[in-house]
């Protein structure tokens, strides 16, 4: 089974990990090609612009010239950012690299800056579709969706109402976020933990790329849903669109992605519809920009105890990862952050950071005025409390003594120190401490030596 | 002629220094560990014993904490 690793915003690596011909279909859609722009880094998005009406390859060197010399570094990133995506081509010629612009990619940018972008389909009249559930009613449906469907990944028994992804799907989802040992309930891994932790978008992202690569084994074409998507991101929120214009395939993936809570469904009397909720909306934004400031619900005190405005199971169980939970009230937790209750956190791999962030980005309103919004001393003692833990640090080494001359024992230490791999010296005793990676290299230079 | 041992190499505060030290005089002669104390914040020790260690500090971390029951 591959690792699944947790990292969040990494979307479009899995664009760029597609193969040249899907990505060079999915530009001919030119919202894909305005939501890759976005998702560049801000270098490379000049670049593209810059670009967009030269037709002819530019050299690498001439590239080169329009950053300052303190420049290079972004430089590059930004120029081995355009290539993965393919958005640059390369061009070998004699002696020098010269680069320019994916043909799809241009035309299509600049149809769409002259343009604008139309959407395949338009939003429904208001007389055909009856009553349109109101913004906030959107955010409620969208966010109740979504909770559910979190509660039931980190404990199926616990949603009211389950939703109706098959167990199959849930447990594709669930692979590396639990882990079950026989006959035992399953628990939390390390990225589990990181997991919920994370905002809602980087979470999203998350889901959306597991469901993504399982379609995938199942015969739907990865470019396909990726495009749908990243169109999707483009829709506008609270409009009812016909499920009449969408393919087959889309269909199918739109009934998933309400569960979600990404889109909602409605049927009138002959057609039905899709409205599409703020989650769908930010998918393409969140591609750059960290998330957009939800409601915050946790004030922390000084003494340590911590109060949660919030009647959800969801995050309550959050908090019970790291904190003590001493008691529940119809709208509000009381809790206390401990050492032990941390250190539960650190054996689970959770870090002090993420704690850290958690407590912050979730600060209710009424502290986020305030700096900081979480207390200093609080922050501190989690931090203190962490490190706490890895006051030893063990590295596998070898010793080496007893070295025939002074000349010897400085030409190991000096092969070692190129080497990376010196822990510790005494010139004085001759002694040395190298790490166990370097010591074949060790043993050849000192026989070599000899 | 050069002589190399295989081992760990410990780094660490001076206080966790200490209760290395006497962990190690604490064990019987057959079961002491290190194999150089090579000054006051770094060892170098058998191999195998990291989990030992690592074990016996969590251990000790434990007795100085109370945790109320709820």
């Amino acid at each position: 089974m591959p690792q699944v690793k947790i990292i969040a915003k990494n979307f479009m690596d899995m664009v760029a990990s597609l193969p040249a011909i899907k990505l060079d279909m999915l530009y001919r859609n030119q919202f894909i090609c305005e939501a890759i722009l976005r998702s560049l880094p801000p270098l490379a998005k000049k670049y593209v612009l810059q670009m967009l009406y030269i037709d002819v390859p530019i050299t690498s060197k001439s590239l080169q010239e329009w950053v300052i010399a303190d420049g290079s570094s972004k430089h590059k990133v930004a120029i081995d950012r355009l290539i993965q995506l393919r958005v640059l081509e390369v061009i070998d010629r004699k002696k020098e690299t010269a680069y320019k612009l994916n043909s799809t990619f241009q035309t299509n940018l600049r149809k769409h800056l002259i343009n604008g972008g139309i959407l395949p389909r338009e939003p429904m009249p208001s007389n055909v579709t009856a009553r349109l559930p109101t913004l906030e009613e959107l955010d409620a449906y969208a966010h109740g969706q979504w909770e559910c469907f979190l509660l039931q990944l980190i404990s199926s028994g616990q949603a009211e109402r389950s939703t109706s992804f098959s167990s199959s799907m849930m447990r594709i989802f669930q692979r590396g976020l639990l882990r079950q040992r026989e006959k035992e309930v399953p628990r939390l891994t390390e990225s589990g933990f990181q997991f919920l932790l994370m905002d809602t978008n980087a979470q999203l992202w998350y889901v959306i790329r597991e469901y993504i690569s399982n379609s995938e084994e199942q015969g739907v074409d990865q470019a396909d849903l990726i495009a749908f998507l990243l169109e999707l991101s483009f829709h506008t929120t609270g409009e009812a669109y016909s499920l009449n214009t969408l393919t087959d395939d889309q269909r199918a993936m739109i009934k998933d992605l309400a569960d979600l809570g990404l889109v909602k469904l409605q049927q009138g009397r002959k057609e039905s519809w899709f409205i599409p909720t703020k989650l769908a909306t930010n998918l393409s934004v969140s591609l750059t920009d960290s998330s957009l400031r939800k409601q915050g619900f946790v004030v922390v005190e000084t003494n340590f105890r911590l109060y949660a405005y919030s009647s959800s199971k969801l995050h309550c169980e959050i908090l019970r990862l790291f904190s003590r939970v001493e008691y529940q009230l119809p709208n509000l937790i009381v809790g206390a952050i401990t050492k032990e209750s941390l250190y539960n956190a650190f054996e689970n791999g959770i870090t002090a950071e993420q704690i850290i962030t958690f407590l912050q980005q979730n600060a209710h309103p009424r502290v986020a005025e305030k700096t900081p919004a979480v207390p200093e001393n609080v922050t501190d003692q989690i931090r203190l409390w962490e490190t706490d833990l890895n006051r030893v640090e063990m590295t596998p080494a070898h010793c080496y003594d007893e070295f025939p001359s002074r000349d010897v024992f400085e030409a190991a230490s000096d092969f070692a120190r190129v080497h990376c791999g010196l822990l510790w010296e005494d010139p004085k005793k001759m002694r040395m401490v190298v790490k166990a990676e370097i010591h074949m290299l060790m043993r050849e230079h000192l026989r070599g030596n000899k | 002629m050069v002589n190399a041992t295989k081992g760990l190499f410990i780094s660490c505060d001076i206080p966790m220094a200490q209760f290395i030290i006497n962990l190690n005089a604490s064990m019987p002669a057959s079961q002491k560990f290190i194999i150089h104390v090579l000054d006051s914040t770094h060892f170098f020790v058998q191999p195998d014993v990291a989990g030992m260690i690592r074990s016996a500090i969590s251990e000790f971390r434990d007795q100085n904490s109370y945790e109320k029951p709820s």
